[in-house]
């Protein structure tokens, strides 16, 4: 297992920041006056139990949901209801719930899809290169289909294809769900690795416990509401973080 | 000898410009889930724009084949544009209820532009011929085929090999993950409809100059080809569309030299129901595939049906069943004593579409067995009148449920085109079954009206009549709805795998359902039959199954007042206006595309 990421110092500066952000199904509200900050450089990871709102969190961040009232600021640019791909085009890259590959498409063409929004084709060669260094697996896999590689090999795929596009962040909505333990430890390892590498990651995770192995800081999402935050480290010993998933009170 | 191998390569001509249609609405399925009704539309203004070309301009052939291009790609950005992309977050059936409301209005405003009548498209290659061993094969031949095999190269390189075409596949293959790559997925949609239009306008373009023939009527036939042959291929699968295609055409001219031209269709629309009920994925799909993304999402608005309560229901009837006595105007009685009967028509519908979601494209099937029932039972067998309309509702409910039962088995767009072409294949059996429906020639001399011996000869007794068997069925329907069995029919609309997980046998409720609608719209036919005392295959055509649609939207689906006040509405108001019946087909194509963006949920709400 990864050691506890000393405590990084606090930037003066978010990478990304949400400010007030009030979110409806129709007439269901998801978010409640959200407002969190991703420091740059750091793993920040969105904790909280079924339908508190996390993915929709990662969705607002990308821009497939549009919140009704708050407002997103990356790099201190503000992208509030900009459409996803000029999101992504400023440098947030995704590694969506259940992945989502390109099932039909080649493990290669699935990695050159990440870097659709870059026209610098020899350094995307070069990154694909690193990237395969990073990954050796998916070397070996280049040319089979996406869709038959098994549930931590997609996950390896999905991360490497969000580096692809050189993003400065990175989403990663519940990267360990569907995984064996054994994965589990191995995908955390490698978000460990591609943090060190200077990317900012931004995690959403049902398993709080080894979130906050890696993580920075950290954000407990309860029915919308943030109920708990502060440094992983003093989390990870918190009891109020299995109260928040198991409904208790103290948290709130 | 000779024959058979100009007739293969009739087939395979014909296949490539099935090709053309059925690869672009495989590309824009496969982007948008959307099958676009509106492609058969491309292909007619492709044809007239080089109608126009050719006669007016005088271009050469590539000139031609070039303004052919651009007037259809223009077009397919049209259609995205107000066809698609208001529709994105409405139900899976939505767009495609927009794109058969937007290829009504082109259709008709072709019919408007160039008049109904059928035009030559001539074409300097048309006479030279090529002898291949013992047939012949025309420069038109090798020029369709060149087409048609330079498209598919084009299109693989295309896809394969550049940006645009690797965010094509990738957003057919997940939309959602594509956005997050960075891909403009409206950009994408653009792209393809730009490009299938452009595919559809050129094969317009060469059935044109092949047939030298060009028509309005073109349209509808060239969507229900192109959407057999993709299904068959496999729905959004590009290659199959294309092997599809080919065994369309192929199949196709065999059975005209087998059994003659008045067949052709029949067999298309025979393969399309066979394919979609045995083999759902198309012909080509490996077992092991999985299904394409299920197209379900019944086209129900959630809304507040307005309460309209049962004394004022009663009131509003006996006031109609007074007006008469207070006017007794033979246009307004006719008028609305035809809005009665689309009444009918409307309330089946919106049992089967609205109540149980079953969104049949086919309906007007229903009244054409009703008629030519109760027109042969009373004309060849002596039958009295009313008993033989009651009896055609009963064969139609028969028939009708024998004939969609197989397809119960599909969900959302697959039982809309199974239905569809169900409609079809009851057209052409009418037309082709001679010995008992007269085929081409018609049934004349139907017996008028009458009840118990009582012939109903006044406009004021018809009227009567009709809104009297219209109150009855609409109070039993009412009665349906509130019972266990409504509830029922809701529940497996809602959620199929829910209602069946609590026992109910999806098939019998949606026969049971489908039956008794059946009856209204059989029992509505029988009644038209007498009052037009002629009636052949086109009486009851595909354009009526879109305005029952259209009646049950308009009104709200699944609410019986509201088919009612729909019919009276889209029926009754274009006649005191005494609108010309070709622009009624753009109104209510209008009224449709309307409805679908503005009001899903209809007039009076659905229920």
């Amino acid at each position: 297992m990864t050691s506890a990421p000393s405590t990084a110092p606090q930037p003066a500066e978010p990478l990304l920041a949400l400010e007030g952000i009030n979110t409806f199904y129709g007439p269901v509200q998801v978010h409640f006056d959200l407002s969190l900050k991703v420091g740059r450089g750091h793993i920040v990871c969105l904790l909280g139990g079924n339908a508190s709102g996390k993915s929709t969190t990662m969705k607002i961040i990308l821009g497939l949901v549009k919140p009704a009232s708050g407002s997103v600021h990356f790099a201190g640019q503000p992208i509030t209801g900009l459409p996803t791909p000029q999101i992504v085009r400023r440098g947030v890259g995704s590694v969506p719930e259940a992945r989502r590959l390109f099932g039909e498409m080649s493990v290669r063409e699935n990695l050159l899809m990440g870097a659709f929004t870059r026209k610098d084709q020899r350094a995307v060669a070069q990154d694909l290169d690193r990237v395969l260094g990073l990954f050796p697996k998916l070397a070996e896999r280049l040319t089979q289909r996406a869709g038959t590689l098994s549930g931590g090999e997609q996950q390896m795929v999905a991360m490497a294809r969000a580096l692809m596009g050189r993003p400065s962040m990175i989403c990663m909505d519940e990267p360990t769900m569907g995984l064996s333990p054994l994965w589990v430890d191995r995908v955390l390892d490698l978000i460990a690795t591609i943090n060190r590498e200077g990317v900012t990651v931004f995690m959403v995770e049902q398993n709080a416990s080894l979130a906050l192995e890696i993580a920075h800081h950290a954000y407990v999402l309860q029915t919308g509401r943030i109920v708990l935050d502060g440094p992983a480290a003093t989390l990870r010993t918190d009891p109020r973080i299995r109260d928040a998933y198991l409904g208790g009170q103290d948290a709130g | 000898m000779s024959s058979w191998i100009d007739y293969t390569i009739n087939g395979i001509i014909i296949g490539n410009i099935y090709a053309l249609l059925a690869v672009g609405l495989a590309l824009i399925f496969g982007v948008s889930r959307l099958i676009n009704f509106a492609h058969g539309s491309v292909y007619v203004v492709g044809a007239y724009a080089g109608f126009v070309a050719v006669t007016q301009l005088g271009t050469p052939l590539p000139l031609t084949i070039v303004i052919v291009v651009a007037v259809g790609a223009l077009l397919g950005l049209g259609i995205e544009r107000f066809g698609l992309r208001p529709l994105q977050g409405y139900a899976h059936i939505a767009p495609l209820l927009a794109t058969i409301g937007l290829s009504f209005v082109l259709d008709q405003l072709v019919q408007l532009t160039f008049s109904p009548d059928p035009r030559a498209l001539p074409s300097e290659l048309l006479e030279r011929r090529f002898q291949v061993g013992s047939g012949t094969i025309g420069a038109l031949d090798i020029l369709i085929a060149a087409v048609g095999i330079g498209s598919a190269a084009l299109l693989y390189y295309f896809l394969r090999f550049t940006r645009l075409g690797w965010a094509i596949r990738a957003t057919a293959q997940d939309r959602d993950a594509a956005q997050q790559m960075g891909v403009d997925v409206n950009a994408v949609n653009r792209a393809v409809f730009a490009i299938a239009s452009a595919l559809g306008a050129v094969s317009g373009l060469l059935v044109g100059m092949y047939y030298n023939y060009i028509d309005p009527a073109m349209s509808f036939q060239a969507t229900l080809k192109g959407v057999v042959a993709q299904v068959v291929g496999g729905v959004g699968n590009v290659p199959g569309a294309i092997a599809g295609s080919m065994l369309l055409g192929i199949v196709e001219s065999y059975g005209i030299a087998l059994f003659g031209t008045s067949y052709r269709n029949l067999f298309a629309f025979i393969l399309l129901v066979l394919v979609l009920v045995l083999r759902p994925n198309g012909l080509f799909a490996s077992r092991r595939q999985t299904p394409p993304e299920p197209m379900t999402g019944t086209f129900i608005a959630p809304s507040k049906p307005i309460q309209i309560s049962y004394p004022v229901l009663i009131g509003i009837a006996v006031v109609m069943a007074l007006l008469p006595l207070v006017l007794p105007n033979p246009y307004v009685l006719q008028t609305l004593t035809n809005a009665w009967l689309y009444g009918l028509l409307g309330l089946s519908l919106t049992l089967i579409a609205g109540t149980v979601g079953l969104i049949s494209l086919g309906h007007a099937a229903l009244l054409a067995i009703g008629g030519y029932a109760s027109a042969l039972l009373s004309l060849d067998l002596g039958m009295p009148v009313g008993a033989s309309i009651l009896l055609a509702g009963v064969i139609a409910a028969a028939i009708g449920t024998i004939l969609v039962f197989p397809s119960f088995r599909l969900r959302g767009h697959y039982f809309s085109i199974a239905t569809l072409a169900i409609g079809e294949i009851v057209s052409l059996v009418i037309l082709n079954w001679e010995s008992v429906t007269r085929g081409p020639i018609g049934v004349a001399g139907i017996p008028p009206l009458s009840i118990f011996g009582f012939e109903l000869d006044t406009d004021r007794s018809i009227y009567w009549f009709a809104l009297a068997v219209l109150v009855i069925l609409a109070a039993l329907q009412f009665r349906l709805l509130g019972s266990h069995l409504g509830r029922t029919l809701r529940a497996m609309r809602d959620d199929d795998i829910a209602a069946r997980s609590y026992g109910i046998g999806l098939d019998r409720y949606k026969a049971l359902a489908f039956s008794v609608g059946s009856f209204a719209a059989g029992v509505s036919g029988g009644i038209t039959s007498h009052l037009y005392s002629y009636i052949n295959h086109e009486t009851f055509n595909s354009q009526l199954s879109i305005l029952a649609l259209t009646i049950v939207i308009l009104g709200g689906m699944g609410n019986v007042t509201g088919a009612i006040l729909g019919s009276v509405l889209l029926v009754g108001l274009p006649e005191v206006f005494r609108v010309a019946a070709e622009y009624r087909v753009l109104i209510y194509g209008l009224v449709l595309l309307l409805l679908v963006r503005f009001r899903p949920q209809g007039l009076l709400g659905t229920i």
